[in-house]
């Protein structure tokens, strides 16, 4: 038997604990970039952001010209500060004379990997946002699953790429290199430092298969044995990880991750803690290790030991008037880019760049077909934030990105170890890209 | 098949996980033979708890201080939700108030995300001081955080085994857990003796939280979904017995990582938990049908 | 016994298959319009977008609904039901890629091999009851969990496992030659989740439905009347484990791609706090649990709310649901309009308000 008593009162008090819990953890949460470099900056640049459009000061106000992206955004894996630094930059452009006095209207959709929910964001961006460009797109999925849709209508795409078909498909150009080609150029540095065995290991998320085959053959040409792991994500027992990569390397071996930041800073805190840093002759690291925050939670004991390749241009040690801009957008316009400078930021900074640009250079009405020419045909661009000038073209397959830096933390920041080195055309992939756009040595 | 050398330094690392895999199931354990809840929220407050301790650390407050409010800070939560939820499902069944957890759990998780986003690449990492010393076994080094790890799992055990047995409080909180009824009409003031199960049951998960974040990774989401792992101690322990949750544990956390070198069963080893409490279970129940009726607690 | 949801269980009077009266008639009517307007009409008026939202929620009922009978009718909570889905979706996709057979051919054998599979599975966790059965299934899910992110979901390739991991252009599943579009195929999921209906609704209404209210009242009893409790248990496992086995064919062909981290374990937590807040018991119920899991995130995406609030509204719900309204949306909502009818009847009637008229 139960008495039904009307309880409004410990619904009431309920909600208040709710309440008062989140005002609590909300004044705690640090949601909000922290990273020191971002108020160092601010004292060392003087440039002004207006030089991000060409009417300094002028709003634009006509027409608004929609673009549109689609970002992966769940707990745990959030890539979401790319389009909102790309928004970051529009905001800027629109304040400063907009294209040709037209603003950009910025359509961000976002979503939890499910593949129903990527294919209808798409639609949406299309069908009732009506976009005439696509920039800005990280996904885990994306590329995959709306390729045929890019294709059937005409849209060339400028994304930072993750899953195979962002570089191996005529519509989709990434300002990124994607894991596989980061790594790639993660193993080609362990390589240069002669080590005599490589262990490769991935996260287990789709296209393992297509990431390995990089490293693979890369090893090969160098006449070195690579192990190739995979491991489930999240890593519920980073020990057993830790132990088995550097078992498996040996004392004169390099341990090669591709994971997330968190998934690879535990693998590594991990062997440190066990204190295995010492017991391979080297580690290495795919570009989203490329952070302030890992290198601040990792600790000098990674110095000169962690090598991570690095897909863009290091804002900490770089100061030219682009790297000055970027910094200054951020501050300004940046406040939804929770992580502050780095790798994520600096993508979305470029990709909005490259389609200011070609947008700069329409005639005429602003239409799919007008504005997705321009996208194609931006050729030798200097985005000030990757090694080399970068080129869409009318390619079946594009790597545009295939030229690294490697970096090392230094006492918190992530450090230059090695300049600018192209990624080797012993990955078939990159021969054949370089092959089709006419790129020699 | 891997020599006795290639299995030798996971079997501290396999202790060390045991011990994760402890803590969060005999906390669990011990909350279900003091309320009659399984309280699957565990790791979600923990982990809580855990984040708003980086937090006050990041701000600049002391470590130890900013431990306590995380510890605090879960034993309020789990208080709350014992006052607010446990009185009015208390006759309920024992699946229902499980399922009831499984709400706040859900509440919390999207908290956590809201509060700390996952954005920008952020890796959040909690270092306890006792993460710098330690001592070798074998050729690995072993933390003092993971010999506390293991030591808290110990020591909860021992002392809520006797606490629950010999004193009075716990002996009215196996009552109440049993039927809350008739422990009233005995004259137990049982919503003292309620608040106090609870209360201590969310400071175990505090503690709990800010360790396994510090031995795991802190992450909401392994975090708060480990307890479906460590819950799988708690059913080969069929819910009852703490010492046997504690052993349960070890042996999951000793067996998973010791498949690590084998190649063949590697990528299956995160499905040990599971397949020793399935099996468990199923060799369990081939001689009674068993159920979690109030009859039977 | 498990009272999860039967606490205001509509039926007062045994079950027997009796003349429909006049009220049920216009229920059916009502029913078959709107079915019809969901069928022909809703294309029309939804951009792509909110078809392939409804798409999904096709889908979702009908795991919804065999998450439903166990739960609802039978009293059995299974916390792995998107893991049976998963499986489901697995065989249909292995089955496309490799065979070139009908797609209602395809559907059928991924719901059979499903339903095999869920009934193996069942057989011997059928000895426990209530919590542990609940925790079991919770522990089951979560191994198959880890085999999937091993073995991953076909994409083309050959062998068993048919997955190819270094492919550089996967194919997309494909879908039946007259539901190609999106608005066809949103058709075509719709009338499979009928038929779905259709035979768990033929179930609830003859011997297994009795058989299934007589064991939620009290097993004991049940068993004492002569009823083969075990036999019954397991025919529920395997209606549920056939029509989440089609509704994971019918998924493969809606998103073309399948990957395992589109099956997380936390998944089956959620479906099962939407489909206690939709309501366990009703059928309604489970279209109102698909709306709530697959329309609103479409929804609060466009407007761009995080769906981390979703997630904690299912939270609340899960709370609200068990401790004051056990039968769910479907059923309090028209019992609230009911009653805040009956309200304002009563004021429009009496000039002055009378002693308790509180709900």
């Amino acid at each position: 038997m139960r008495t039904h008593k009307h309880v409004p009162g410990p619904r009431v008090a309920a909600a208040l604990v709710a309440a008062v819990g989140t005002l609590v953890a909300a004044g705690c949460s640090s949601s909000s970039s922290s990273s020191p470099s971002a108020s160092g900056s601010a004292s060392s640049t003087s440039v002004s952001t207006s030089q991000c459009g060409t009417k300094p000061g002028v709003k634009a106000t006509g027409t608004p010209i929609p673009l549109g992206a689609i970002a992966t955004n769940q707990p745990g894996t959030s890539f979401t500060d790319i389009p909102n630094m790309a928004a970051a930059y529009f905001a800027c452009v629109n304040d400063n004379g907009g294209i040709n006095g037209h603003p950009i209207k910025y359509y961000i959709e976002t979503e939890q990997t499910n593949p129903a929910q990527i294919a209808a964001d798409a639609k949406q961006l299309v069908q009732t946002d009506h976009v005439v460009g696509i920039v800005g797109n990280t996904s885990i999925l994306e590329c995959t699953i709306n390729h045929a849709y890019w294709e059937k209508l005409g849209y060339f795409v400028v994304d930072s790429g993750i899953a195979p078909e962002c570089y191996s498909t005529p519509n989709s150009a990434a300002i990124n290199m994607g894991p596989r080609y980061s790594s790639d150029g993660a193993v080609q540095y362990a390589l240069s430092q002669h080590v005599s065995k490589v262990v490769f290991d991935q996260s287990n998320v789709p296209g393992t298969g297509y990431i390995a085959a990089g490293p693979a053959a890369l090893a090969a040409a160098a006449h070195t044995p690579i192990v190739q792991l995979t491991e489930n994500v999240p890593i519920a027992d980073a020990n057993s990880v830790a132990i088995k990569e550097v078992n498996d390397a040996g004392p004169n071996g390099a341990v090669v991750l591709n994971f997330t930041p968190p998934e690879a800073l535990v693998i590594l805190q991990a062997a440190q803690k066990l204190g295995l840093e010492n017991r391979v002759k080297l580690w290495g690291c795919s570009t989203p290790c490329d952070t302030d925050f890992l290198s601040k939670a990792l600790g000098p004991k990674w110095n000169n030991k962690l090598f991570v390749n690095a897909e863009m241009t290091p804002a900490e040690t770089t100061n030219t008037p682009t790297m000055q801009l970027y910094k200054a957008i951020l501050a300004q316009y940046g406040k939804s880019v929770s992580g502050g400078i780095g790798s994520f930021s600096e993508f979305g900074f470029a990709e909005a760049e490259i389609v200011v640009h070609a947008l700069e250079s329409v005639t005429g009405a602003y239409t799919v077909a007008s504005v997705n020419a321009a996208i194609k045909a931006v050729s030798n661009f200097d985005t000030g934030m990757v090694c080399k000038p970068w080129t869409y073209g009318s390619y079946p397959m594009h790597i545009p990105n295939n030229t690294d830096y490697t970096v090392t933390p230094h006492n918190g920041t992530m450090v230059v170890a090695q300049g600018c080195t192209d990624i080797s055309s012993v990955d078939p992939q990159i021969a054949a890209y370089r092959k089709a756009a006419g790129i020699t040595g | 098949m891997p020599s006795w050398l290639d299995f030798q330094p996971f079997i501290a690392s396999g202790l060390a996980l045991g011990g994760v895999y402890a803590l969060s199931g005999v906390g669990t354990v011990v909350l279900y033979q003091a309320t009659g809840v399984v309280y699957l929220a565990f790791g979600a407050v923990g982990a809580m708890g855990a984040l708003i301790a980086w937090s006050l650390t990041n701000a600049g407050v002391v470590g130890w201080l900013a431990w306590l409010v995380c510890v605090l800070f879960s034993g309020a939560v789990t208080l709350g939700y014992g006052m607010l939820f446990g009185p009015p499902l208390a006759r309920r069944d024992p699946l229902v108030k499980a399922v009831a957890t499984l709400g706040l759990t859900l509440v919390l998780f999207g908290l956590m995300d809201l509060l700390w986003t996952t954005s920008g690449g952020q890796s959040r990492a909690i270092t306890l001081p006792t993460d710098n010393g330690g001592f070798t076994f074998g050729e690995i080094q072993v933390t003092w955080t993971q010999v506390i790890g293991l030591g808290a799992g110990v020591a909860i055990v021992v002392v809520t085994s006797v606490f629950l047995r010999y004193t009075k409080l716990g002996t009215a909180m196996r009552a109440m857990a049993n039927d809350r009824e008739i422990t009233a009409t005995l004259g137990v003031p049982v919503r003292r003796v309620e608040a106090a199960a609870w209360l201590g049951c969310g400071v175990i998960a505090g503690v709990s939280g800010l360790l396994l974040a510090d031995l795991v990774a802190l992450d909401a989401t392994t975090l708060t979904f480990l307890v479906i792992s460590s819950l799988a101690a708690a059913l080969i322990a069929r819910l009852r017995s703490i010492t046997l949750t504690f052993v349960a544990a070890i042996v999951i956390g000793l067996l998973h990582d010791l498949l690590t070198p084998i190649q063949s069963l590697s990528n299956y080893r995160d499905m040990t938990p599971f397949v020793l409490a399935a099996v468990a279970l199923l060799v369990f129940s081939r001689r009674r049908v068993f159920s979690a009726s109030r009859e039977e607690v | 016994m498990l009272d999860l949801a039967s606490r205001t269980a509509p039926d007062g009077q045994p079950p027997m298959l009796r003349r429909p009266g006049t009220p049920a008639l216009i229920r059916a009517g009502v029913i078959a319009v709107l079915f019809l307007f969901v069928l022909l009409a809703l294309p029309q008026l939804l951009s792509l977008y909110y078809i392939d939202a409804m798409t999904q929620v096709a889908v979702y009922s009908v795991v919804a609904l065999g998450l439903g009978v166990l739960v609802g009718r039978v009293g059995l909570v299974s916390l792995g039901q998107a893991a049976v889905l998963a499986v489901g979706a697995w065989v249909a996709a292995r089955l496309l890629f490799a065979t070139t057979q009908p797609y209602p051919l395809v559907l059928l054998e991924a719901g059979v091999i499903t339903m095999v599979a869920g009934t193996l599975i069942g057989l011997p966790a059928l000895r426990m009851r209530g919590l542990y059965l609940a925790l079991i299934t919770l522990m089951l899910a979560g191994g198959i969990t880890v085999v999937l992110a091993t073995t991953n979901f076909p994409n083309g390739g050959h062998g068993f496992l048919g997955y190819d991991g270094s492919t550089v252009h996967i194919p997309a599943i494909r879908r039946p030659s007259i539901a190609a579009s999106d608005p066809a195929y949103f058709r075509y999921s719709v009338l499979v989740a009928a038929l779905m209906f259709l035979l768990v609704f033929a179930h609830i209404r003859t011997r297994p439905g009795r058989a299934w209210a007589a064991i939620r009242q009290s097993e004991p009893a049940a068993l004492a009347a002569g009823i083969n409790t075990t036999l019954y248990k397991l025919w529920a496992f395997a209606l549920a484990s056939f029509v989440t086995g089609v509704a994971g064919g019918v998924l493969a062909g809606a998103v073309h791609y399948l990957y395992s981290i589109g099956f997380p374990t936390q998944d089956s937590i959620t479906l099962l706090a939407v489909v206690l807040m939709g309501g366990a018991y009703s059928m309604w119920g489970a279209i109102v649990a698909a709306l709530l899991l697959q329309l609103l995130p479409a929804l609060l995406n466009n407007w761009g709310v995080s769906a981390d609030w979703l997630t904690i509204l299912f939270g609340i719900g899960v709370l609200q649901v068990l401790t004051t309204a056990p039968a769910g949306l479907a059923d309090q909502v028209p019992k609230d309009l009911a009653r805040l009818g009956g309200l304002v009847a009563g004021r429009l009637r009496r000039p002055a308000p009378s002693g308790d008229g509180s709900p």
